[in-house]
């Protein structure tokens, strides 16, 4: 009975750390974009402003139940993916799931505001979703090549037991020591699933006018804010348990964290934005090949 | 009398009911009613689902000295409750309403009872087969009813019909010839006795086998390459005709391949097969065409512009997912493959039975003229989201708890291309599915559709269960698993560990109680968060404006055409049809064989009788 007590209060905090850790990781990604455009950038709590300016504002147009219902789904279904990625001092049920289950979950947000966006009847939004689903089946086949990777390479798809193998190790027994060409490629993955330049096709605003965010406006627009934050969060957290080790404790694990979101950052503001095309192509290749060849030396 | 011959008496009774009473206007009622009878029937057996011994029929036949038996096993119980509830699901749909605007329609509501009816006691009749004769016998049967209800349609549908039955003949002939190997290798039908003397054929033997047999029970499953009659010929049929056929019918290619293959002839020996100058052996080869089976027909579905066929191409891709399972014989691989025969069956006949509530209200299943429904039929909606979201196997619905054993069982063997095939076939669906349900439920609302109203009740609830238990075992999945683990011993293969909630492992759990109810308490968090804020004003459907300007409803702007153009600007190219380019030339070739052939006799043979005459009288006159 305790223990199922203590898991329900992991579960509750879980989402809690990764929702203010995924604020800052906002924050980070617009100073950042600032930095790199000789700007100052936005203040420290810039990204929690916005949020409550955006939920209160005056005009909230919704366009039917599933317009509402796919910003519940997408906020929802990270702030339940949240409680199978252990952090430091908390696993949640992240035994209970596993690497598979996680990657899956993180397809419900992405369904509820595919969802959300068609009720709104814009073309431009079904345009985005169109888009955003074929980013999808881009990068997730050298993510899901990865993760076969790093569970064969473990022997289990449990999440714990993956970090407490790394951490027992030491930095030799790390994933990117390890399977460095592996980690190549799902540092690519990630940098995809992000969204961010130059994987953008589906925001586009000169082309398709932001695309699932165009009927969007106040606590809409909010929710998927909410949404980023937990993404940003979500990719790194996973990136981390998978190639570095975990969190030993709360400071490195954040480091790792902020670390390894900060290269598709900074990459993402230097480079314009690619074809819905180009993108399979670019990401059907080097990653896929990367990944391919990283499974073949875990193997081996 | 056994609780087999009940329930076999039952189905006959069912038949026989439907078949006499086809012109009678309550004989829908009558149907779905008996239907349930075979169902409680079905239950009284239920031992099986939980480790129950065999239980063997009272009735047997000796034909030219050769016995015929027939008896139920956890497996053939297995498939039996997801024939039945499927049968009987579409029947309560077709009762009602329903039937009324099919009879108005030309349609014949009887004889599609009739006909669900007949394939229900043919499927029981092979699923209960006691040897290789009365399965053969079972096989035949089951082959010609299920062309009843693919051609009542008329229309196109006797054209799909007519190619299905000409593969499904060239299928039996290789079944029969299987059969006839395996009699002239042990000398005898009987299970027992192919099951004792497997382990003495050759090698030789074995390859021509399994060939025959996975070639001629492929052929109903929709193996590659002889898929190409499936879908037209499920998707034409009147709708809750597709659902039961689309939920079940190819499935009994598995049952048969599964006994033959699995259960007598045994995994291990096609395993031990090397394929010269490759890396394979026979399974690995067949795993390949499991995974061909997932990945072309998928994104064949992509492609389609009618919600029925894409619907039909889906169950051609998702039966490699089973097959695929089975091969990989490992607990976790085999019972997701079976699993997924539940959980497929129960996605599929509520999508099938959700598009045909559309096509009832709007008369058409195309995707380009639909849009906006989900007003005016949420129900329905709702009914197509569990479905489509236990399609593509995301959680928390029930497809992708089968579908994470398999992936588990690739990743346990160490098999990761055939992994991330089965991923790729899972995404296809995705997307797939997503154009479904956006081109029929959301986007803009037709002008023409503004008035319609949700489906009555007796379609509806036939809907409502079926997605119920979508949900309930994608929750629950050892309600399921039980019955799974119980197949699994009947096959004689090894038995998977499983708890209420999923599977319990050292390298790896699943526990879709958790997963589930933290899915919904992260749902409520986003409620929450949702109506904390500002509340929202809600604005009437056909009140849009784009770029600047209003529209007005009439304008046409839904996005629904080429959905996935930037795919496949790049993909476009791989569909080269060559499946169709095959079949078409060996049409072609048989068609130039008989022609040629009959020319030859058409302007030769008033010559080649003089020439033999001639001949004829040389000799006798010189000799």
């Amino acid at each position: 009975m305790n223990e199922i007590l203590l898991t329900i209060i992991e579960v509750i905090m879980m989402p809690i750390v990764a929702f203010i850790v995924g604020l800052f990781m906002v924050l980070m990604m617009r100073k950042l974009a600032a930095r790199l455009q000789r700007r100052i950038g936005p203040p420290l709590f810039q990204p929690l402003y916005d949020i409550i300016k955006l939920y209160g504002k005056q005009t909230q147009i919704s366009h039917g139940l599933i317009h509402d219902i796919g910003i519940i789904m997408a906020v929802g279904g990270y702030v339940a993916a949240e409680a199978l990625l252990p952090v430091p001092g908390m696993d949640g049920i992240a035994a209970k799931g596993g690497l598979v289950t996680l990657a899956y979950l993180t397809m419900v947000p992405s369904l509820g505001l595919a969802l959300g966006v068609g009720q709104c009847a814009n073309p431009n939004g079904s345009i985005g979703i169109s888009r955003a689903l074929t980013s999808m089946l881009a990068y997730d086949i050298p993510f899901i090549i990865v993760v076969f990777g790093v569970a064969y390479h473990f022997s289990s798809t449990n999440l714990v037991s993956i970090i407490a193998t790394q951490q027992a190790g030491g930095i030799s027994t790390w994933g990117i020591s390890e399977m460095p060409v592996l980690a190549l490629a799902g540092l690519f993955a990630l940098h995809a699933s992000l969204g961010k330049q130059p994987f953008e096709i589906y925001i586009a605003p000169a082309e398709i006018a932001t695309g699932p965010m165009v009927e969007m406006g106040g606590k809409f627009l909010g929710g998927l804010f909410v949404m980023q934050s937990f993404q940003l969060y979500t990719a790194s957290v996973l990136y981390v348990s998978l190639f570095l080790g975990g969190g030993e404790n709360w400071i490195t694990f954040l480091l790792k964290c902020f670390a390894v979101l900060a290269i598709p950052i900074i990459i993402a503001y230097l480079f314009p934005r690619y074809r819905t095309d180009d993108l399979v192509r670019l990401v059907w290749k080097w990653p896929v090949m990367l990944a391919l060849i990283g499974v073949a030396f875990v193997m081996n | 009398m056994t609780t087999l011959d009940t329930l076999l008496l039952f189905s006959l009774l069912t038949v026989l009911v439907s078949g006499l009473g086809v012109r009678l206007k309550m004989i829908g009622w009558v149907s779905a009613i008996m239907f349930a009878a075979q169902f409680v029937a079905l239950l009284f057996m239920g031992g099986l689902g939980y480790g129950g011994s065999a239980i063997e029929s009272s009735v047997s036949l000796t034909i030219l000295n050769q016995p015929l038996s027939w008896r139920f096993d956890s497996l053939s119980w297995f498939f039996a409750l997801i024939t039945i509830g499927s049968a009987l699901a579409s029947s309560i749909f077709a009762a009602g309403i329903w039937a009324k605007k099919f009879h108005k329609h030309d349609g014949k509501p009887g004889l599609l009872q009739f006909a669900i009816a007949l394939n229900v006691f043919t499927m029981l009749l092979l699923l209960a087969s006691g040897d290789l004769l009365s399965l053969f016998v079972g096989w035949e049967l089951v082959s010609w009813a299920s062309l009843l209800l693919m051609v009542m349609a008329g229309g196109s549908s006797s054209q799909w019909g007519l190619r299905y039955i000409v593969y499904a003949t060239a299928g039996a002939m290789a079944v029969l010839a299987g059969i006839g190997l395996i009699y002239h290798l042990t000398g005898s039908f009987s299970y027992a006795d192919l099951a004792n003397t497997a382990a003495t054929f050759s090698s030789t033997n074995i390859v021509i086998l399994s060939l025959l047999f996975i070639a001629g029970f492929g052929v109903k499953m929709g193996l590659l390459p002889f898929h190409l009659w499936q879908a037209g010929a499920y998707a034409e049929a009147p709708g809750p005709g597709s659902a039961f056929l689309g939920a079940i019918s190819s499935r009994m290619g598995l049952y048969a391949m599964l006994v033959v293959v699995i259960q007598l002839i045994g995994l291990a020996r096609l395993i031990a097969i090397e394929i010269p100058f490759s890396f394979l052996s026979l399974r690995d080869m067949l795993m390949w065409v499991a995974a061909f089976t997932i990945i072309f027909p998928t994104f064949t579905a992509l492609r389609q512009n009618d919600a029925r066929h894409l619907l039909a191409w889906h169950g051609i891709g998702q039966g490699g997912y089973m097959m695929m399972g089975i091969l990989v014989l490992n607990p976790l691989g085999s019972a997701g493959g079976l699993l997924h025969v539940f959980n497929y069956a129960s996605n599929q006949a509520a999508l099938f039975l959700a598009i045909s509530a559309v096509v009832y209200r709007t008369h058409t299943a195309d995707l380009n003229r639909l849009g906006g429904l989900v007003t005016r039929m949420p129900l329905t909606f709702v009914v197509l989201l569990v479905g489509i979201i236990g399609l593509a196997g995301i959680p928390p619905m029930n497809g992708f708890v089968s579908k994470w054993l398999i992936y588990r069982s690739l990743i346990v063997e160490g098999m990761p291309l055939l992994f991330v095939a089965t991923v790729i076939g899972t995404l296809g669906t995705i997307l797939s599915v997503y154009k479904l349900i956006h081109n029929t439920f959301l986007g803009q609302l037709r002008l023409e559709h503004e008035h319609i109203r949700e489906v009555p009740w007796s379609m509806l609830a036939p809907m409502l269960v079926l997605a119920s238990v979508v949900f309930m075992t994608g929750f629950m999945p050892g309600l399921v698993l039980d019955w799974v683990v119980s197949a699994q011993a009947a096959l004689g293969i090894p038995q998977l560990a499983h708890t209420l909630g999923g599977v319990e492992s050292a390298t790896g759990n699943l526990d879709m109680i958790w997963i589930t109810l933290v899915l919904f308490g992260g749902f409520g968090v986003g409620a929450l968060l949702f109506y904390s804020g500002n509340k929202a004003k809600r604005v009437h459907q056909l009140d849009n404006y784009a770029g600047g300007h209003f529209l007005t409803a009439d304008d046409r702007y839904h996005y629904s055409n080429n959905f996935y153009a930037g795919l496949m600007h790049h993909i476009g190219s791989w569909y080269r049809g060559t499946f169709k380019w095959l079949e078409s030339s060996i049409i072609s070739i048989v068609s130039l064989l008989s022609g040629s052939t009959q020319r030859l006799f058409h302007s030769f043979h008033p010559a080649l009788f003089l020439l033999i005459a001639a001949t004829l009288s040389l000799y006798f006159f010189v000799g």
